[in-house]
């Protein structure tokens, strides 16, 4: 077996596809799992958008019924699995090692493995498109409108495999935070000491790795049901289609505190930044993330207050979600608290996290009154839920997640995001999403269902409904800028230098963008916002701290080195889910395609288990898989050992300018030249 | 007093390069992966068993567990695969005193007991599919082969695990040093014994003389949440 | 070592409260008090007039005469459901304008201003205060909660001693079958589609049935929905208080059709609902061209196949019907028992109004006011090229006077 692994040579590039392909550096898979999640999100937006359009106006016949509901059906599969939770997973990434002082996660190709899966399970879900048989029952697809009988096309045969693929990257990547947040922390880190955003991704993970295995068996016996006749949620063979209810709940309400826990957490960082104080009530935050995570397991009825689970039941799933909003509040209050008596700097961050707060708010208050199971009756599958759906998800956790991305970028790229057009942005959001969402809380109290195609005119909904259309256009306008923002910074903002906003997280003590090796010396945590005990102390002893880390010669850092075999693994992965679609009556085997991909992913963990976690052999313990962070080899980018101050440098592919001794663009890969020397135009 | 380092790092792991790895909690890291990976495992078990014991009894067709399950055959096979965690055991225990002979054997040992289990597993199906029980007969069809195919395919994992490592051992690369090896493998295999102790309790010793719909009491799997 | 302001226990040492004091002296500033001060003026008459503004939408965007509006009750149960939604409403604006308040107060009070570089008091939590904000949301809840409780055991059933009636509501891939086993308090067995008729001031219980997939009977004016599950024998009830037309939808997605799976129920005074009750079935009137019709709808392959004309469908010949057709790999229902259609408002489960132009675009081709639903799908006389109906012109406004004599 090891042979493989000689013949096959170790992936060297630097630079380049090639480099991206077999990276396993952890900040390089985040910035890949934020691009792939943000086109997805421009996918489902555009969803959005032929929905909104087609609802403009009553008795519209701009599509027909069954494109509205594949629109619908996978414009919410598509936000949640496809970009709020592989976003969090960006900020994952490229965060958590390095909030907790670590070189890398503790199993680096594991984390590529995770990333490769994530995009090859979109790219199945969304391959439906092609064959014109995308899923359309609805991003919980509830049985038994999802038998065979009543759904005879292949498109929900593509939502389980694609959304079984999509739990293997979660859990993956879940294992892999759980075990690095546990394990990797700086020494001197307690529990207690984690910035709120590591101690958020811990519970989010531990959330997917409970929640996960639940709709991994619904999707197995929906799976079965269709394609080998078993009848687990068919009424004519004894099933019972509200079992498929139960299991997807299960999983699903803990799902939608995996969506906002991350947000919280980016959220809970924000704050204290741009208030120049420290989070108010850190314990009762932390205390509160983790009394939502555990009481988010004994509400998942409340979706389904009008199944007839009788009154004794229905009251129990009352009171425990009811419940639920106080912790919730207590987050709230606690973030108020950190505001109150701070110097408020209202940058972009800042805004998206204040934004976050305001609509957060309304959508739990929304929340709060489906629990009340008999009003609930009168609100369950209306636009009022989709109001519900919209504040908690588009005003919490994408508004979360862009405070996100305002905040680190910076650290990602270099370069700050654009001040003017980010605040553009912003309005454009929050405003457009007012009046894109908040008129639905109307149309479903006055008796407007979801998930309906067209309307008649006679039942009132026509003005609210076109007021909801022309905000998708200020949102859509809003994505735009977006994008713009992100073009124009990355080639023309100033450098943002390594700390741009006095955070007080360690992460900002390093250059930006960091290092392949991260931090040169592992840091001594001795307290919660380390940076600003370094910083306060060292201004306070009189040589205040302007520039990051020093770099190292990178040869005495050991990092891993690049592999394909998580790229082969998750290629095998791919094509043993989607042979379940090719059925080819064979006798005994009707499925063959699975067992060519089971067999290519087991030579992809083959190759993967004998491969040295990094590419020069040296006497430490061999076996010791994955984790080589302290006693790996070379490390992937070769770093000059130029001392500071660094010359400025240009990226010849992107554009990109950065400010440290780069010989490859950070997130393009591309040469690096340096414009000092190639022209001197630039003073 | 709260703000103690639960495992004190008075030296930070730096640039710890030939130390063995440290870790935040001691614990290694393939150990806490496999821990977790483990605690994943049981609510996938957890939900395949809460549908099995939700639709007990539900089938609306026969043959129905009275008709077909052999308590006394699986019994056997359940004290095979008992064994082979005894097996298990023992192979770390050689591990652990570098005692290469026997390393290699009770590794051998666990996976042919192991193998054995799997036999009885497939003599069983075959002997069901003989009297008319497929997975698309009934209920019980549906959940008994998931659930027992689910954990077959466990311990045919287990059994590839234990054979490579077999071969890794020949090799002499196994020892004290590389005991995590054995104990990680040690870890899911003794996990998938302790499954299927549940589940010859609750599909055998339980649910083995279950019949039709009106025989045996359902559960509204929304009581399940209070349990 | 380490014993500067960062959060946690250290915070209460002298040490830590000097340092924060040194800094931010060195940036040249008074103190607390002076960043306390700084807050701009709290601009109280613009935020109350907005306040003001924002209640009147709230109030303005409620529509109880919409046809589906929850807000325009007219039975009990709805009541009691909107009085719970009506006082947590209020809290909740009540919630809402004090916590968003509280937070656009600290966002302007706290703002900083051009060239303030100094560290604000760095405060790590309150006690009391957590506590406060616990325990009061919880009390709240509670009380909330428990009433919640209590009006959902209250709606469970019709009061004790009330005379219902009862009715069977049968949810089919995209149209409603109700069933009346004793309609007229003489036993009387009636069948009948996308109309409810019920009486006045008389508590009716439905109970809830599925041949196909889930659906949720919800007439928002008279209760909240409940599903319609194939497994399950559900029930609701509701009354009306006022007599005239209620809209209802299904309210869970069905496939193709959901959006078009309405019906109407339509509240009669007793003596009304009473003649229709005794009236449903009698032989209808017929002319020449009528009985013309009758003959094309009775001819083999022809509507009977799956409509009924001639009154109820006794449940042998409807389960007798599912089964041809739920054996069918498509697995869908008979069609509409059409016995009263000429009586009934609506038709194509409360899409179109009844009268000859939209009947005649009906079985001209279904699909035009309805995609999706089986009748086109499943009718051999829709079977062409074209999706057209097969019929002749002639045939077809004979066709027309027989439906539209069926009263
Ligand atoms: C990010 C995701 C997210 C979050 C965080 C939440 C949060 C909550 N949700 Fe939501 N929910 C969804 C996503 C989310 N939800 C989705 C996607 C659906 C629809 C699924 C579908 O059908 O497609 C749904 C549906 C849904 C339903 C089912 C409705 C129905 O179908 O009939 C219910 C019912 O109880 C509910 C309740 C709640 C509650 C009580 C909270 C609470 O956690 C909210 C707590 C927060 C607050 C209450 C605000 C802040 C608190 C204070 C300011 C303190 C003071 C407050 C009080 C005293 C009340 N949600
Ligand atoms: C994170 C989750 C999330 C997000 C962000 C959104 C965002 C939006 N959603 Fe969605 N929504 C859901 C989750 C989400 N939704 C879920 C779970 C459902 C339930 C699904 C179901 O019933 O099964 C749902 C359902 C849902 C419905 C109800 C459908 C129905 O029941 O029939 C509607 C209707 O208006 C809607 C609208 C919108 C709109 C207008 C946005 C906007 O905010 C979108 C904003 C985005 C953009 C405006 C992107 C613009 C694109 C570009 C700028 C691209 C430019 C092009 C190139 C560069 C090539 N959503
Ligand atoms: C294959 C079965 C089938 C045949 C044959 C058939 N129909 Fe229908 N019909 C249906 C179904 C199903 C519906 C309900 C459609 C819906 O609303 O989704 C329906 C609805 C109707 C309605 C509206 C009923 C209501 O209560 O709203 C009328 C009127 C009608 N059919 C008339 C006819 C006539 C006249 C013929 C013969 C020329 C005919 N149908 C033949 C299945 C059939
Ligand atoms: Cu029936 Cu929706
Ligand atoms: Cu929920």
């Amino acid at each position: 077996m090891a042979t493989l692994t000689d013949v096959i040579s170790r992936p060297a590039g630097q630079s380049g596809l090639w480099s991206w392909i077999t990276t396993v550096d952890h900040k390089r898979i985040g910035v890949l799992y934020g691009v792939t999640a943000f086109i997805f999100l421009l996918f489902g937006g555009i969803e959005a958008g032929v929905i909104r359009l087609q609802l403009a106006v009553p008795d519209n016949t701009m599509i027909d019924p069954d494109t509205f509901n594949q629109m619908f059906t996978m414009h919410g599969t598509t936000m949640i699995f496809l970009v709020v939770m592989p976003l969090s997973a960006s900020f994952f990434n490229f965060v958590i090692p390095l909030a907790i002082g670590a070189r890398d996660v503790a199993f680096p190709r594991l984390n590529a493995f995770s990333y490769w899966v994530f995009l090859f399970g979109g790219l199945l879900l969304n391959a439906s498109f092609l064959t014109n048989q995308a899923p359309d029952a609805g991003w919980f697809s509830y049985a038994n409108l999802t038998e065979k009988p009543f759904s005879a096309n292949a498109g929900l045969d593509y939502w389980a495999l694609g959304l079984q693929v999509l739990g293997v990257s979660s859990l993956a990547a879940a294992f892999n935070f759980v075990v690095t947040i546990v394990n990797m922390r700086a020494p001197g880190m307690s529990l207690m000491r984690m910035p709120l955003f590591v101690w958020m991704t811990l519970i989010t993970s531990i959330l997917l790795v409970l929640a996960f295995p639940v709709i991994t068996v619904g999707l197995i016996e929906l799976t079965f049901d269709r394609n080998f006749g078993t009848s687990f949620f068919v009424p004519e063979g004894g099933g019972d289609p509200v079992m498929w209810q139960h299991l997807f709940w299960v999983f699903g309400h803990p799902e939608v505190y995996i969506l906002i826990l991350p947000a919280m957490g980016i959220v809970s960082e924000i704050l204290p930044t741009f208030s120049r104080k420290p989070l108010f009530g850190y314990p009762v935050v932390v205390f509160s993330g983790i009394v939502i995570g555990i009481m988010g397991w004994a509400v998942w009825s409340h979706h389904m207050f009008t199944v007839g689970l009788g009154p004794v039941a229905v009251s129990v799933f009352t009171i425990t979600t009811m419940l639920i909003a106080v912790p919730t509040g207590v987050k709230i209050f606690n973030w108020i608290g950190t505001l109150w008596g701070g110097s408020i700097d209202l940058r972009t961050p800042m805004l998206f996290s204040l934004g976050f707060i305001a609509l957060f708010i309304v959508g739990g208050l929304s929340g709060v009154s489906h629990a009340v199971a008999p009003s609930d009756n009168q609100q369950q599958d209306t636009y009022y839920i989709v109001a519900h759906i919209h504040y908690v998800l588009f005003g919490g956790s994408l508004f979360g997640i862009f405070a996100g991305i305002y905040y680190w970028f910076p650290k990602v790229t270099g370069r700050l995001l654009h001040e003017g057009i980010g605040k553009a942005h912003f309005w454009l959001y929050f405003i457009g999403m007012n009046i894109t969402f908040f008129p639905m809380h109307y149309l479903g109290l006055n008796g407007m269902p979801r998930r309906i195609y067209t309307y008649a005119s006679e039942f009132g909904w026509d003005n609210l409904n076109l007021l909801a259309s022309l905000g998708y256009v200020v949102l859509f306008v809003g994505t735009l800028l977006f994008i713009l923002n992100l073009v124009v910074s990355l080639r023309k903002q100033p450098d943002s230098g390594h700390d741009p906003w006095d955070a007080p997280g360690l992460e900002w003590s390093i250059s930006s963008p960091p290092p392949v090796y991260n931090f040169a010396t592992i840091p001594q945590v001795e307290g919660i916002d380390q940076y600003w005990i370094t910083k306060r102390r060292a201004a306070a002893e009189g040589h205040p701290i302007t520039e990051p880390e020093a770099p190292v010669d990178v040869s005495t850092i050991h990092m891993p080195s690049p592999s394909y075999w998580p790229l082969v693994t998750a290629i095998g992965t791919l094509i043993l889910a989607a042979g379940m679609l090719v059925d080819v009556g064979w006798d005994y085997i009707r499925f063959p395609i699975p067992f060519l991909g089971g067999i290519i992913a087991f030579i992809g963990i083959v190759g993967w288990s004998n491969e040295p976690a990094a590419a020069e052999h040296h006497d430490g313990e061999h076996g010791d898989g994955d984790h080589a962070i302290e006693h790996g080899a070379t490390a992937v980018m070769d770093r000059p050992g130029a001392a500071r101050p660094a010359v400025r440098l240009l990226c010849s592919v992107c554009g990109n300018r950065m400010s440290s001794d780069f010989r490859f663009c950070p997130y393009c890969g591309g040469a690096v030249e340096n414009p000092d020397q190639a022209n001197d135009e630039e003073g | 007093m709260a703000h103690h380092a639960e495992t004190g790092h008075p030296t930070g792991h730096a640039p710890a390069v030939h130390a063995e790895e440290q870790t935040t909690t001691g614990i290694n890291h393939r150990k806490l992966l496999m821990w977790v990976f483990l605690s994943s495992d049981c609510l996938f078990f957890g939900s395949l068993i809460a549908t099995y014991m939700v639709y007990r009894g539900q089938s609306l067709v026969g043959p129905y567990p009275v008709d077909i399950i052999d308590v006394p055959i699986t019994t056997i096979s359940t004290f095979v695969l008992l064994c082979s965690s005894f097996a298990m055991v023992r192979a770390l225990a050689a591990t652990n005193e570098d005692n290469q002979g026997k390393i290699q054997f009770w590794l051998l040992m666990t996976a042919f007991l192991g193998a054995i289990f799997i036999g009885f597993q497939v003599y069983e199906f075959n002997l069901f599919r003989a009297e008319g029980l497929r997975i698309d007969t009934n209920l019980f069809g549906a959940t008994f082969f998931t659930l027992t195919g689910f954990h077959g395919a466990h311990v045919t994992l287990g059994i590839v695990w234990l054979v490579a490592l077999f071969f890794v051992a020949r090799k002499g690369r196994l020892g004290p040093r590389t005991a995590l090896d054995v104990e990680m493998a040690g870890l899911y295999w003794h996990f998938v014994d302790i499954v299927w102790i549940v589940i010859f309790t609750l599909l055998y010793l339980i649910g083995g003389f279950d019949t039709g719909p009106s025989a045996t009491i359902s559960i509204d799997p929304s009581v399940l949440g209070f349990l | 070592m380490g014993l500067l302001p960062f959060r946690g226990a250290d915070s209460l040492t002298p040490r830590a409260r000097d340092d924060n004091d040194n800094q931010n002296n060195q940036n040249g500033s008074q103190g607390k008090t002076a960043i306390r001060g700084q807050g701009r003026p709290f601009r109280t008459r613009g935020l109350a007039l907005l306040g003001l503004l924002g209640l009147l939408f709230l109030v303005m965007a409620c529509a109880p005469d919409a046809k589906q509006s929850t807000f325009g009750t007219a039975g009990p149960v709805a009541e009691q459901q909107l009085l719970l939604f009506n006082v947590l409403l209020w809290v909740m604006v009540a919630v809402f304008i004090l916590v968003e308040g509280i937070l656009l107060y600290a966002i302007i009070k706290f703002r900083r201003r051009p060239g303030n570089d100094e560290l604000p008091p760095q405060t790590h939590g309150h006690t009391a205060l957590e506590i406060t904000w616990t325990v009061i949301p919880t009390v709240l809840i509670l009380a909330l909660g428990i009433w919640s409780v209590f009006t959902l055991f209250a709606l469970d059933q019709p009061p004790p001693g009330a005379d219902t009636l009862e009715v069977t509501a049968v949810g089919h891939q995209w149209w409603w079958e109700f069933e009346y086993p004793d309609a007229d308090g003489n036993g009387k067995y009636i069948t009948t589609a996308n109309e409810l008729r019920v009486p006045v001031d008389r508590a009716i219980r439905v109970n809830l049935r599925s041949d196909d997939v889930i659906h949720s009977f919800w007439v928002p004016k008279l209760a909240g929905k409940v599903d319609v599950i194939p497994t399950r024998n559900n029930y609701m009830w509701f009354q009306a208080d006022e007599t005239g037309t209620f809209y209802g939808q299904c309210a869970e997605f069905c496939g193709t059709a959901h959006a078009q799976m309405k019906f109407l129920v339509q509240v009669l005074p007793q003596e009304d609902y009473l003649a229709w009750a005794d009236g449903f079935g009698e032989e209808p009137v017929l002319t020449a061209q009528a009985q013309a019709g009758q003959r094309v709808f009775q001819s083999t392959g022809g509507c009977v196949v799956c409509h009924t004309a001639t009154g109820s469908d006794s449940p042998q010949v409807v389960a007798g019907r599912v089964q041809g057709f739920m054996t069918t790999e498509t697995g869908i229902a008979p069609g509409p028992n059409l016995t009263d259609l000429a009586t009934r408002e609506r038709f194509a489960a409360g899409l179109a109004e009844v009268n000859r132009d939209n009947l005649r675009q009906w079985l001209r081709n279904p699909e035009d006011i309805k995609p999706g639903n089986y009748m086109s799908e499943r009718a051999s006389i829709y079977q062409t090229a074209d999706g057209r109906v097969s019929l002749s012109e002639d045939e077809l406004s004979s066709l027309l006077e027989y439906l539209l004599s069926l009263k």
